[in-house]
């Protein structure tokens, strides 16, 4: 590590402080900024705690209280970081504080944060690719910023201080300080630990480049390549390719960009995305797999390449480049990804060439999971993402109280909701969480992200004793306790799916109809039976007016027993 | 243009064949018939146009069996735009050969289930081509094709045929095909139809063959209603004058230059009148074409041989 950051002298000054590594460089600017690391964030957690970094970051800055100071704190899949920007003074107190209070939590605020991080939760809608981790990893690690944070409801003072102890210590912590020297007064006393990598990824999508349909309007492309100087240069030439094809050539969209983000040590995560009108958005998608086709051929101009080299060169001009570059070479230093002096990157830079950047753009659409509105994608080579488990588990069938084709079955392997388009099974030896509420309600959900709800009310034979079996069987961690609902919110079933009409407004509409129908039809049969029986017993009879008659009545009795049958149907 | 020659007409009747109509293909089906891809790569690298290029593409791909000519040259001369273009375009005539041209409620889920896989292999082909080579103007044809097909929509349809246009403004083929887009039947509208129509009309230069995209609109439409309505609109003095205007400016045109796409022109502006009742001005398309007859759109008709006579003699009084 040391010989690492040897590296980059002259740009930085590395040393601990209090057992922590400590990078720092000297910057022109009046106040100066740190920031903290740890090597712990959403991806570490289940989904059982999710949130319960983020309640570490609340209940630190908690003391801190309101003042004008410019601080705060962030949690990221794989760090969290406490920053401030200030005089010396101020960042040494804020600094102090933030580890003080990691040492001993105000677990008396515990309650109040949980209701802030699920009020915030609440207000925070998801963007347009939320649900992209999800199908990529499942409902664990990386696919956890997907889900709610479900740990605010159940997390224990005794998990949260755990949580503190093992992440947020000394050996799992990198400080980051723009200036020329360390601050003199700083106590950063933190336990003893270490440093933690970052988990390793899952994968939920058995096969790609994969699709899921989304929301109308946006197009979103996500795909993790291996973390290289070509793959920086790429995301900036896909987003300009994007937006020349997307917005200046075509006007099918208005915004059109793409992003790379280092994962962990070794993997970075690009996120293309395109907005569009609705009734443009055929054009986006095929306009999307079009640019993307175009990359992979190989067909990038040199001057693009060499303008998105320039704009990332222009980057190591900057006056004070060591204290701009902290924050990433921290990160690096707490990832375990490698360090490069900035001579070493520029050479990089200097390097790629296009035929590298078709090499990632092909490895970018070998792994692609692409999320788009409408219509799906399998015309472009890509494969829906799982809908549907591949087996269903067997034990106590409880047939839906609204669909005659819909089946929940509680086993003592898991649980599974059988359709008729396919069965979605949630294995107990697989689980990721199950909400539990006190009417019964039992939410479970997969590593793979799929999930099955049980509610008593809406399924067939769902006694407490079932419930009771299904709870014994349930690993304990993955388990969530969950306030009651108001009676209210608890589903009641609604009419049968066979009957989708189904009301009593319509129905007696169709009464209606099938008795205005039926007297007329009644009335005029009345009629052509006193018209035959006249006919019959005169001397001459008109048997064609007889018929003629008759065929009149036939349509108004095939509309009165049309109505009956229709009537009888809506009433299930 | 032997066309005026009455005797020849009355003794073989209209020939609706391609290769009849225009020789100057037979080469070409000769040497797809043998398997010989010299000979077919020979023969395109003739061919002085754009238009005739994709015009041969389509006669290539319509021949029974060269998907197998065609796959063995896609794997021996992968950097070679055209057989993959061919290919592409093959695959698309088998999967329709299974959908059948039938109006979707006729066609089973299975026959769609095949034609759309048949669509879809065409597709990925094309992706790379268009990505590669996208001044091509076969592959994006063929897109066209495809896009109709598999059902991507009509801003979709309209983003390839742009594609194309940037390179080759005017491409009649194309044209032909997008029409068939904004058509009701394909999820477009009669607004939409005819709006594509003028617009192909009015931006070709003078004498080109894309006037005929009016008299093809008027077709579509006029198939669309029924009976005496139908009669009735191609009747009206309106779609005559309008059929007359394009006729003027297209294939009328002192400037226009035949070529393999005009014996098609005339037969939709031959067929548009002449439905109409308005047979001295189908007098001049009938002339040209002689017995060169297109199955589109005279197959719109029970008996196409007997209807085109018909039309013909009521045109030009022989």
């Amino acid at each position: 590590m040391t010989t690492e950051l040897d590296l980059l002298d002259g740009v930085l000054s590395h040393t601990t402080t209090d057992g922590i590594p400590t990078l720092y460089a000297p910057t022109s600017a009046s106040e100066i900024t740190a920031g903290l690391f740890f090597r712990v964030g959403r991806a570490d957690e289940t989904l059982a705690t999710a949130g319960i970094t983020h309640l570490v970051e609340h209940l630190a800055l908690h003391r801190l209280g309101l003042s004008d100071l410019h601080y705060n704190g962030a949690t990221a899949n794989t760090y969290t970081l406490f920053h401030v920007t200030g005089s010396e003074e101020e960042v040494v107190r804020y600094l102090n504080s933030v580890c003080a209070a990691l040492r001993d939590l105000p677990m008396d605020r515990l309650e109040t944060e949980k209701e802030i991080l699920r009020t915030e939760a609440a207000g925070r809608g998801g963007g347009p690719n939320h649900q992209m981790p999800l199908w990529r990893y499942g409902a664990q690690n990386y696919g956890l910023t997907s889900y709610n944070e479900l740990g605010t409801w159940s997390l224990t003072a005794g998990h949260v201080r755990h949580w503190a102890e093992t992440r947020f210590t000394r050996d799992n912590a990198v400080l980051w300080i723009t200036s020329g020297q360390v601050p003199e007064g700083l106590d950063l006393t933190l336990p003893h630990g270490t440093r933690l990598p970052a988990p390793a990824a899952t994968s939920a999508l058995p096969v790609t480049p994969a699709y899921i349909h989304g929301d109308d309007g946006h197009v979103v492309l996500t795909s993790v390549v291996r973390r290289s100087t070509a793959a920086t240069v790429f995301a900036d030439v896909l987003g300009r390719a994007l937006f020349q094809d997307l917005r200046q050539e075509g006007g099918y969209s208005y915004s059109a960009e793409a992003d790379y983000t280092p994962r962990d040590a070794e993997y970075a995560t690009l996120t293309a995305y395109a907005d569009s009108l609705p009734q443009k958005q055929d054009a986006v998608v095929g306009g999307f797999v079009d640019t993307l086709a175009r990359l992979r051929a190989g067909r990038i101009e040199q001057s693009e390449l060499d303008s998105v080299r320039a704009k990332l060169l222009k980057m190591y001009d900057v006056p004070d480049f060591g204290a701009a570059s902290l924050p990433s070479y921290a990160l690096s230093l707490l990832l375990g990804h490698r360090i490069l002096s900035p001579e070493q990157r520029r050479a990089e830079l200097d390097a790629v060439t296009v035929a590298d950047l078709r090499e990632v753009a092909r490895q970018a659409w070998a792994d692609a999971l692409l999320q788009v509105p409408g219509r799906g994608v399998d015309w472009a080579g890509l494969t829906l993402a799982p809908q549907y488990s591949q087996e269903a588990v067997t034990g106590t069938r409880h047939p839906s109280l609204e669909d005659d084709k819909v089946t929940l079955v509680i086993g003592a392997e898991g649980v599974s909701l059988l359709t008729p388009r396919g069965p979605v099974t949630v294995r107990y030896d697989a689980m990721s969480a199950m909400t539990v509420r006190p009417d019964g309600a039992r939410a479970l959900t997969g590593h793979d992200g799929f999930s099955v709800t049980v509610e008593p009310t809406l399924y067939k034979g769902v006694t407490p004793e079932r419930i009771a079996a299904l709870d014994a069987a349930v690993p304990p961690t993955a388990a969530v306790p969950m306030p009651a609902r108001e009676p209210d919110r608890i589903p009641q079933p609604r009419k049968r799916a066979a009957a989708p009409a189904a009301s009593g407004r319509s129905t007696w509409l169709w009464t209606l109809g099938l008795w205005a129908v039926g007297l007329l039809a009644a009335v005029w049969g009345l009629l052509c039976a006193v018209i035959t029986a006249d006919e019959a017993s005169a001397a001459n009879p008109e048997w064609d007016a007889v018929v003629g008659v008759w065929i009149m009545w036939l349509p108004l009795a095939a509309v009165t027993a049309a109505l009956y049958r229709a009537r009888r149907r809506r009433r299930g | 243009m032997s066309g005026t020659s009455g005797r020849a007409r009355s003794s073989n009747g209209p020939t609706f064949d391609l290769f009849d109509n225009t020789p100057e293909l037979i080469p070409l089906r000769t040497a797809a018939r043998s398997e010989d891809w010299n000979a077919v790569r020979a023969f395109f690298s003739g061919l002085d146009s754009v238009d005739k290029v994709s015009s041969a593409v389509a006669v290539l791909a319509g021949i029974d069996g060269t998907e197998f000519l065609l796959e063995r040259a896609v794997a021996d001369h992968p950097g070679d735009p055209l057989p993959r273009a061919a290919l592409a375009e093959r695959y698309v005539r088998i999967g329709w050969a299974i959908r059948s041209s039938a109006r979707a409620q006729y066609v089973s889920a299975d026959q769609f289930d095949r034609f759309h896989t048949w669509l879809r292999k065409a597709e990925q082909l094309l992706i790379e081509l268009c990505a590669e080579q996208p001044a091509y103007a076969p592959a994006w044809t063929a897109r066209l094709m495809t896009a109709r097909g598999l059902q991507l929509g009509q801003a979709e349809a309209r983003r390839r045929y742009d594609r194309l246009s940037a390179h080759h403004p005017h491409h009649y083929r194309a044209q032909v095909q997008l029409l068939q887009q904004v058509c009701p039947k394909w999820s477009g509208s009669w607004e939409a139809a005819h709006g594509f129509a003028r617009e192909c009309a009015t931006a070709s230069p003078d004498g080109s063959n894309s006037g005929a995209l009016v008299a093809l609109a008027h077709i579509e439409h006029w198939l669309e209603l029924d009976g005496p309505e139908a009669t009735a609109y191609l009747r009206g003095i309106p779609v005559r004058d309008d059929l007359r205007n394009a006729a003027q400016i297209s294939v009328l045109h002192p400037d226009h230059r035949p070529d393999w796409n005009s014996v098609g022109a005339h037969n939709a502006f031959a067929f548009a009148f002449s439905i109409g009742g308005h047979f001295q001005d189908a007098a001049p398309h009938f002339a040209f074409l002689g017995d060169r007859a297109s199955e589109d759109p005279w197959d719109y008709t029970s008996d196409p041989r007997t209807t085109f006579l018909k039309y013909r003699k009521s045109a030009l009084g022989a």
